[in-house]
């Protein structure tokens, strides 16, 4: 498929087009480093007085290259669709050689970087558990009463990082019994029969 | 194959793995190894120079360098949860590959610091929210806006508790009319004779 760009987009590429070989592969340098680590301004304005151009293209220049290679990236898009999509924006052959090569280098990392983007769900940690006997309280005394407390400690990456929450869960042993059978039969319905046939499709 | 040391469970995996690399090295460098991994259980920190510098003979990798430290530790907390004497511990790791003068070496290191590792364990098992110190006042009211001869005693407790995370903690502020501090008092007496009869 072919990526369709904004016309915003366009313009904020076009000043690249017009740019020789050891330009375009700084500011691809550039664009990846905004997407590991976010943006350095100062970095900007060395290039900006470099080029003689001013900051705000040169900025332009950097997020549309980011932007382009984030939307290839997502959409897997073959070589050739990716060469073809650069050469709609204006770009000349070199140029072309050197962003498919900055896009097949670094196309698995962008995306294991956007895969990390989208995790809401607080996922699991670690599960500590305490056996008690509970002998008496306040009310009565001479009892027996056997508990299993649970902390279960969760993450939850967003994008300041990954904040960590915790659960305290208490449950009597028949209970504890029948959450265990629960998850076992969740865990058997990942054998059955039309699990496999869904799974052998996706693969 | 049951292992005592796993919990009467099959020996995980990367732990049959890895015991091939422990070999690799020799007993009394594995030995000073030890030393440093139980350190580390006991919370006294691990000097990872000198681990460096002990597997450096063998030639490991950062990777095995971090598998070996990995297997220890598991090995030594593992035996201590499931409260495993020595000779079991020896005879079962041997079974699954290490070397006896390896397996008498852990083992001598893991019996003098059995103790201490079950009392580290039983530290970190999950509490909630101890109970870090009590402070209390006794002050006596004189008046107040509603009552102008009050003259009555209350105490002020000031309970300071472990929060949920680790490092923070919680002050909660009690004040408590003479009546209910009486019967609290009672009732924590009573809980107290209780604690002591199962000591």
């Amino acid at each position: 498929m072919l990526l369709v760009l904004s016309e915003d987009h366009k313009e904020h590429l076009s000043f690249l087009t017009k740019a020789d070989g050891s330009v375009v592969e700084e500011f691809g340098r550039l664009a990846l480093e905004f997407l590991r680590k976010g943006t350095n301004p100062k970095i900007y304005e060395g290039a900006a007085r470099k080029l003689c151009v001013p900051v705000g293209m040169v900025q332009h220049g950097v997020e549309g290259l980011m932007f382009l290679m984030t939307e290839s990236s997502k959409h897997m898009i073959s070589e050739v669709d990716f060469m073809d999509s650069v050469l709609a924006l204006g770009f000349g052959e070199e140029l072309i050689q050197s962003l498919l090569q900055l896009y097949v280098q670094h196309k698995h990392q962008i995306r294991s970087i956007l895969s990390q983007l989208l995790c809401n769900q607080p996922a699991y940690h670690n599960l500590e558990w305490r056996l008690d006997v509970q002998l008496a309280s306040r009310s009565v005394r001479h009892q027996m009463v056997p508990m299993v407390t649970i902390r279960l400690l969760l993450t939850r990456s967003s994008d300041v990082g990954s904040t960590q929450s915790c659960m305290d869960l208490q449950t009597d042993p028949s209970s504890l019994l029948h959450m265990i059978s629960t998850l076992e039969a969740a865990l058997a319905a990942v054998k059955t029969s039309d699990a496999r046939r869904i799974l052998r499709n996706i693969k | 194959m049951r292992f005592r040391f796993c919990g009467d469970l099959d020996c995980p995996d990367w732990v049959l793995a890895e015991i091939s690399t422990l070999a690799k090295i020799s007993s009394v460098k594995m030995k000073l190894l030890c030393a440093q991994v139980l350190k580390d259980l006991l919370g006294e920190g691990i000097d990872y120079d000198k681990v460096g510098k002990l597997t450096a003979d063998a030639k490991f990798e950062s990777g095995d360098i971090k598998a070996t430290v990995a297997v220890l530790s598991f090995i030594l907390s593992s035996a201590a949860k499931h409260d495993v004497d020595s000779e079991s511990l020896s005879s079962e790791l041997q079974q699954l590959g290490l070397p006896k003068e390896h397996a008498t070496g852990l083992c001598k290191s893991y019996e003098d610091k059995h103790c201490a590792l079950q009392d580290k364990l039983r530290d970190t098992s999950l509490r909630l929210r101890r109970l870090d110190s009590v402070s209390w006042r006794v002050d006596y009211t004189l008046s107040s806006s509603e009552l102008r001869e009050v003259n009555e005693p209350l105490v002020h407790l000031k309970l300071q508790t472990q929060g949920t995370e680790p490092g923070s903690s919680d002050t909660t502020v009690v004040s408590i009319s003479p009546d209910k501090f009486r019967v609290l008092l009672t009732e924590l007496k009573q809980a107290q004779a209780m604690m002591n009869a199962l000591q």
